[in-house]
């Protein structure tokens, strides 16, 4: 009965609107990229680098808003690299994404030794109080922004019909390329601003923090059938998952919560089998052009 | 030398070089001496028998998941699944291990790595299934597989298998463990290397002659190389991808038998510790050749080992960065090498 109550309260409801943050920040940056074609799976990176490069700049700056700005242009070079890999180069996508995985753990867990000779977390970092609480904000109009973007302007006409039929696109004079670089950068943006909520939510960074959520934005994304809005719903469902969670984990009930946690991967899979209707990613969805 | 195996070595000299300069750079960043550092290197990773033994220890586990791994890229399937599917093989080792205590050690060996294949084998069965039943992109369902697997573990082990207060199995016994090299070899002195390496070695080479010398790895590369033409010709595509997968998977399993038979003698939680992605550009390194994968093996092995020999001069985690450089740097290198040779005509 307590727990009943304590998932029928506010609070609860309020939980999930912040922790949908990370998820669907990087579930639609997620789906930018591959609206554009280009699958990136390393959005776990992404965030990992965010988090990390944010966490950094904030401590040495002391000023969380240039610890932004640095932290995206980090990210927006991030971006360009792994663009430079997959549309220049066409290198397989997965792969890229597999060694910038890799590399990005490799690295932060690096640089984390050698500036506080810790392999674990950062001090404690002293964010704008709003930050946090402005992603999420953002992160909710956001909703609006890619429907709009997407579907209203023609940079996303463009963008989709790069997905979709780059030759086609090419052919009428859209430079594919270009849309293409224009996703994975939108991608890392998002992404990394979904590292950056994870940090000034914690008020530190440490090692192994994203725990996941960029796959598992990944799965909204795909849950959502790549639609701004069925992503959101999708983000949603997890983070109540992941409230739920912290919620059985306080109240001790005997409820195993290594189950919830599975949820969302079993869910995406049940998904994509075609138990919960049918999914269609772009069309030229992972092929290099 | 035909003009293929030409580009694939240059491609691979060029990376190592690209890396090995990067690292040097990072050194100097750094302000320490490179020389000092990569002497260091040398001397604990390659000259001492404990170095040696270590290194190959190491290298063990990582041959067995790239050759397997290589089966299902020979076929074009991304298999991502290898940290879930070495994860349920080596538990069930683990567990299986325990329940036949009492038979001898080369029966209770065979038992435990059926099981651990079998199970390990039927994870990866699963986006095998999917991609075949429901054309479910392998990447992502693996992917999924893997936190599924590990939930699943975790759910069982904390809440039935696990020693109280900590996140490993119950112990095989001492007198299933398996012979250390160094009881043959006191050069090997206080190194884990054990008789589960001679078994990587057979694997590889096993893998190796599946591959290229069996009609059943012309038919996977076949697939692998164009789907649709080998449809045509008459190979059985879905078979193919199942068996690959099955196998595949099956063989990462093996893992669990160099640590828990050959070092621990237990199954623990986050033992695996990656390596299934750190395979996988073991694997892209060889050019998913088992025979080069125990050379990428036992490279990537000696740069851990060595991440741990210069520890007190740069963060032994400078080895993860080197890992990565070296993934993406081959991937940018094949690129580049290919296209050179392609626009010569040569390829």
């Amino acid at each position: 009965m307590e727990i009943l109550s304590g998932i029928l309260s506010f609070t609860f409801l309020a939980q999930i609107f912040r922790m949908m943050t990370p998820y669907y920040l990087g579930a639609s940056g997620a789906n930018f990229s591959e609206r554009a074609g280009v699958i990136n799976i390393s959005i776990e990176g992404f965030m990992n680098m965010a988090a990390f490069s944010f966490a950094v700049f904030s401590i040495f700056t002391g000023n969380s808003i240039l610890a932004l700005v640095l932290c995206l242009i980090v990210n927006i070079i991030l971006s360009i690299v792994f663009s430079l890999f997959t549309v220049t180069l066409k290198i397989n996508q997965i792969v890229t994404g597999v060694g910038f995985n890799l590399l990005i753990a490799g690295i932060t867990k690096f640089l984390m030794v050698l500036f506080f000779s810790s392999s674990s977390n950062t001090p404690r970092i002293s964010v704008h109080p709003d930050m946090a609480f402005s992603i999420t904000l953002f992160a909710i109009a956001l909703i609006l922004i890619s429907i709009h973007l997407l579907y209203k302007t023609k940079f996303g006409l463009r963008l989709r019909s790069a997905g979709e039929n780059p030759w086609a696109a090419e052919s009428l004079g859209v430079k594919v390329m270009k849309y293409k670089y224009a996703g994975v950068i939108i991608s890392g943006l998002l992404s990394a601003l979904g590292g950056i909520w994870l940090v000034s939510s914690q008020n530190n960074y440490s090692d192994g923090m994203i725990a996941g959520r960029g796959y598992i934005a990944l799965a909204a994304m795909i849950i959502g059938k790549w639609k701004p809005l069925n992503i959101f719903f999708a983000c949603l469902m997890f983070a109540a998952f992941e409230a739920l969670e912290i919620t059985l984990q306080i109240s001790g009930a005997d409820i195993p919560t290594q189950l919830i946690q599975m949820l969302p991967y079993l869910i995406t899979i049940l998904v994509l089998i075609g138990f919960i209707g049918k999914t269609k990613p772009p069309a030229a969805d992972g092929i290099p052009y | 030398m035909s003009h293929h195996s030409k580009a694939n070595t240059l491609s691979v000299l060029l990376s190592l070089i690209f890396t090995f300069m990067i690292l040097t750079i990072l050194i100097l960043l750094i302000g320490k001496d490179p020389v000092e550092v990569y002497s260091l290197i040398y001397n604990d990773v390659f000259t001492s028998g404990y170095g040696i033994g270590q290194t190959l220890f190491k290298a063990t586990p990582l041959i067995f998941i790239a050759c397997g791994l290589a089966i299902c890229f020979h076929a074009s399937l991304f298999n991502i699944g290898a940290e879930g599917q070495l994860n349920a093989g080596s538990f069930v080792i683990a567990l299986t291990a325990v329940q036949i205590e009492s038979l001898p050690l080369i029966l209770k060996l065979l038992i435990c790595a059926c099981a651990g294949f079998a199970a390990a084998g039927l994870v990866g069965l699963i986006p095998a299934v999917t991609k075949v039943k429901k054309g479910v992109s392998e990447v992502i369902s693996t992917i999924m597989m893997n936190f599924v697997v590990l939930a699943v573990i975790n759910y069982r082990m904390v809440d039935f298998f696990a020693v109280k207060s900590t996140l490993r199995t119950v112990s095989i016994g001492d007198d299933s463990l398996l012979g250390k090299a160094s009881d043959l070899f006191p050069f090997f002195e206080g190194s884990s290397l054990n008789v589960s390496f001679i078994a990587a070695l057979v694997v590889a080479a096993l893998v190796y002659i599946l591959i290229y010398k069996t009609t059943f790895g012309y038919k996977l590369r076949a697939v692998g190389f164009n789907e649709t033409a080998s449809r045509y010709i008459g190979v059985k595509v879905n078979k193919m991808i199942l068996t690959s997968f099955f196998v595949g998977a099956g063989i990462t399993a093996l893992v669990g038998i160099n640590y828990i038979f050959g070092y621990k003698g237990y199954y623990e939680l986050g033992f695996s510790n990656n390596i299934g992605f750190t395979a996988i550009a073991v694997s892209l390194l060889a050019k998913n050749n088992p025979v080069g994968i125990i050379f990428s093996s036992i490279l990537f092995a000696a740069l851990d080992y060595g991440g741990l020999a210069v520890n007190q001069l740069i963060p032994k985690e400078v080895m993860l960065v080197v890992q990565g450089l070296i993934i993406l740097s081959i991937l940018s290198s094949d690129s580049i090498v290919q296209s050179y040779f392609k626009k010569r005509g040569l390829i």
